[in-house]
């Protein structure tokens, strides 16, 4: 960008005043109150439009400041520039009333709308705090401020400039983060998701067992209750037999007790006999027929007794139902022997299953962290590395022009991300605070200028505003040389001869621009 | 003949008489099992101790033996699973013993963890067909000699395909198989090749259509493919109601110019993360980085 042209229509003490600018060096010479400020504020406001303070603040802002002296209404100006090959005439009405700004292109007659930003781009993206700390060196503030450091940083870690796209590497890795957050969130509903599946199979497996404890119980109890009747069974089994086996004894006993002998048969025949034929008669006769009797009855008696006997015992039919039952409770014990092992063979099946639930992430899910990882990692090297790159480049263009400045004084410094400063003279390592005042407005110079090209791919006129008092004639000499070498279109506003006079003592060209 | 895994896991008593009764109606066809790895034959298992209906006759011992049928001049031979894995390759030295005219192996396995098998070392043992289980997706391992006849229905999300079973026929000529479709339904995998210019109502047309025409019975899996409108993200369930869909995945990638955005960007983050993904294949981590990368770098730009 180089300005052609000033046209302050009304602003300040000016009325119609029209200032033309050269290439290289113009020198815009103006004793004390001769209005350089208000022209270089002229310049600020033309660009940035200028910014009004609000209540009590108003009465004493630029904009106030600047006011026409006559016709306050009337506040405007023109600008005329080229930018890449193309002429543009930019105007501004400043005052309340019909703030107004136009954007001309007079190759083509294009109208552009500097309010949509078409300014801000032929500028490449120079807004006004950073305007007055690289380009806009003003007397009384030559410090490369805050500002700037911020914008560098925002520069080096988020705003990567160059190409279509204004990349904030931090805000993309804050949002690759998130995403993993997401992904584990995700990741645990559906963990939580298998924990209830889980939990799902365990309470059944819950139902199971206890389905198999109540069969192990019951089955004890039968069991228990079948032992117990067999050994009852047992023991009136053995009694039943042994009652048997005694009436069996008995019955024998019986049949030989009862059974009437053959000797007892004839010793009572003889008996009978004898006394028929040994005793006196009729005696014998008597004797005869009562022993006849006595046997007889007493035969008679013995068989009834033999004959009635069995039928009195029969302990048999007392077994029978007892036999029964148990043959019952082995049918239960048969039925809950199959229902456990079904059941045991279910809780088995169920936890086989269970053993089955995944573990761990599905795979996409993985791929997905592992690419989110990636990407994140990838990201934070590559803007590290061009962080450093250009913290490099930087301090590497801020030692050059030093250098040159400084007819090689100083050959290194480093400048931090917070601006910093460490340099090196004679070996030595140097804060700021160590360097003279004059020295460092020259390092700040250096860092606007490496700044300025860093930024901004687009060259822009430097714009010193007495920025030069502390130089001595040597340094002041190198840096008009290292600017008339360097940059396109320089607007030296001073109100000394010293500038102009070393200029041409060093044989370099400059425009004097008068008002 | 089923070579093993009739049930997922140990078989119900009840589960066991009624596939028995299933078996007793078959009227001139004789069953051979053996149990696979998922129902191998455990401590208590009822495959130990079940009567099976005549016609059925299990090979659930540990050691290779052998079922005769004479009158067919046949033979089967196998063995069951007693746990759940056996990693040695227990048919690698089971050669036929040649007792029949015909005789057929019925093997479970293949894998790695359920016995090895490999297929040059299946044609040197000599059957005449091998009737392999394990896997449930139907697959011919030597034409006509050795097939997985796979599950008869899918059982599972991943077993996709037809399903049913292998019917053989034996001549003079050798072994004829033919597998023979029975699943009532089909989980299918649906590609859907997607690309810039897709809307979501022109896919769920899409799907529709697809569905239409591969059976509304089926469940369908979608896959997104192909390149999408990196603005443009599909929602599984404004599908839900095309159909039976039981997975949405979507593979599309987002269709990023990276040579453009290369182009434009050689010398910045962008530029330089697109750079540093040189030649990576378009379905490793390293391209869903990219993608991932660049959409988040775009998602997160200023303006």
């Amino acid at each position: 960008m180089r300005i052609q042209e000033l046209v302050l229509q009304h602003f300040g003490k000016f009325t119609d005043k029209t200032i033309r600018l050269e290439e290289g060096i113009n020198i815009l010479y103006g004793e004390n109150g001769s209005g350089k400020t208000t022209v270089h504020t002229f310049l600020n406001g033309m660009l940035f439009g200028l910014e009004r303070g609000r209540g009590k603040a108003a009465a004493n802002d630029t904009f106030s400041r600047y006011e026409p002296w006559e016709n306050p209404n009337y506040y405007a100006g023109m600008l005329r520039f080229t930018c890449g090959g193309r002429h543009f005439c930019l105007r501004r009405n400043f005052d309340r009333a019909s703030k107004r700004v136009s954007l001309i292109c007079e190759d083509d007659g294009e109208e552009l709308s500097p309010d949509d930003g078409d300014l801000t781009a032929l500028l490449d993206g120079l807004e006004k705090g950073t305007f007055e700390e690289t380009i806009g060196i003003a007397q009384r503030k030559p410090e490369a401020g805050e500002t700037l450091a911020s914008q560098l940083q925002n520069y080096a870690t988020n705003y990567y400039a160059a190409g279509d796209q204004a990349l904030q590497p931090s805000l993309c890795l804050q949002y690759l983060k998130e995403e993993q957050k997401a992904l584990e969130r995700q990741e645990r509903q559906e963990e939580q998701k298998r924990q209830e599946k889980r939990e799902e199979i365990e309470q059944n497996m819950s139902y199971v067992w206890r389905d198999i404890h109540k069969f192990r119980e019951e089955l004890e109890e039968v069991q228990g209750e079948i032992q117990k009747k067999s050994e009852e069974e047992a023991v009136k089994k053995q009694k039943y037999e042994e009652f048997y086996q005694q009436k069996l004894q008995e019955e024998k006993l019986r049949e030989s007790k009862w059974r009437v002998h053959p000797i007892e048969y004839l010793g009572m025949l003889l008996a009978v006999i004898f006394s028929f034929l040994f005793l006196s008669k009729p005696w014998s006769y008597l004797w005869a027929i009562v022993l006849a009797l006595v046997f007889g009855i007493y035969i008679w008696n013995r068989m009834k007794d033999g004959k009635k006997k069995p039928e009195e015992e029969d302990p048999g039919p007392d077994l029978e139902p007892e036999q029964a039952s148990l043959e019952k409770l082995s049918w239960e014990e048969e039925r809950i022997q199959v229902e456990l092992k079904e059941k045991e063979t279910i809780y088995g099946n169920l936890q086989e299953q269970l053993e089955e639930i995944e573990t761990g992430s599905s795979p996409e899910c993985c791929s997905r962290r592992e690419a989110l990882k990636l990407a994140e990692e990838r990201i934070a090297a590559l803007a590290d590395e061009m962080r450093q790159e250009i913290g490099t480049r930087f301090n590497n263009r801020i030692s050059e022009i030093l250098s040159d400045i400084t007819g090689g004084t100083y050959t290194r410094i480093w400048v931090s991300d917070q601006l910093e400063i460490s340099l090196l003279k004679d070996g030595k390592k140097l804060t700021a605070s160590q360097v003279s005042r004059g020295t460092l407005e020259q390092i700040y110079f250096a860092i606007r200028m490496a700044a300025q090209e860093i930024l901004y791919e687009e060259e822009l006129p430097v714009i010193l505003d007495d920025a030069f008092v502390y130089y001595d004639d040597e340094r002041l000499r190198n840096t008009l040389r290292w600017l008339s070498e360097n940059r396109n279109q320089v607007l030296l506003f001073t109100c000394q001869t010293r500038e102009r006079r070393l200029l041409e003592q060093a044989g370099l060209r400059a425009t004097i621009v008068e008002w | 003949m089923i070579a093993g895994d009739l049930f997922h896991r140990q078989p119900l008593l009840r589960e066991l008489k009624e596939v028995n009764y299933l078996f007793s109606k078959l009227s001139h066809t004789k069953v051979v099992l053996i149990a696979g790895n998922h129902d191998y034959i455990k401590k208590d298992s009822y495959y130990r101790s079940f009567t099976w209906s005549q016609n059925v006759f299990p090979l659930f011992q540990e050691k290779m033996k052998g079922v005769r049928f004479p009158e067919l001049r046949t033979a089967v031979y196998g063995f069951s699973y007693y746990s759940r894995e056996i990693t040695e390759p227990r048919y690698r030295d089971a050669l036929a013993p040649r007792l029949e005219r015909h005789e057929i192996l019925l093997a479970h396995g293949g894998d790695e963890k359920h016995i090895p098998v490999k297929r040059a070392e299946l044609l040197k043992l000599g059957y005449e067909y091998v009737a392999l289980g394990h896997i449930h997706m139907p697959q011919s391992v030597i034409e006509d000699q050795a097939a997985y006849a796979g599950a008869l229905e899918p059982t599972d999300i991943g077993d996709t395909g037809k399903h049913g079973y292998i019917i053989g026929k034996t001549t003079e000529e050798g072994v004829r198989t033919r597998f023979v479709p029975f699943a009532s339904r089909e989980y299918i995998t649906l590609p859907v090749t997607v690309d810039a210019r897709m809307t979501q109502e022109r896919l769920r047309d899409q799907i529709r259509e697809a569905i239409e025409e591969n059976g509304t019975q089926n469940m369908y899996k979608i896959v997104l493919q192909g390149q999408r409108d990196p603005d443009f993200t599909f929602s599984g369930e404004a599908a839900d109601s095309l159909g039976n869909i039981v997975e949405w995945r979507d593979e599309t990638a987002p269709a990023y110019p990276f040579e453009v955005l290369f182009r434009r960007n050689a010398d910045n983050l962008l530029g330089k993360y697109i750079a540093s993904f040189h030649d990576v294949q378009p379905d490793s981590i390293e391209y869903q980085a990219l993608c991932e990368g660049v959409h988040a770098l775009l998602e997160t730009k200023r303006g």
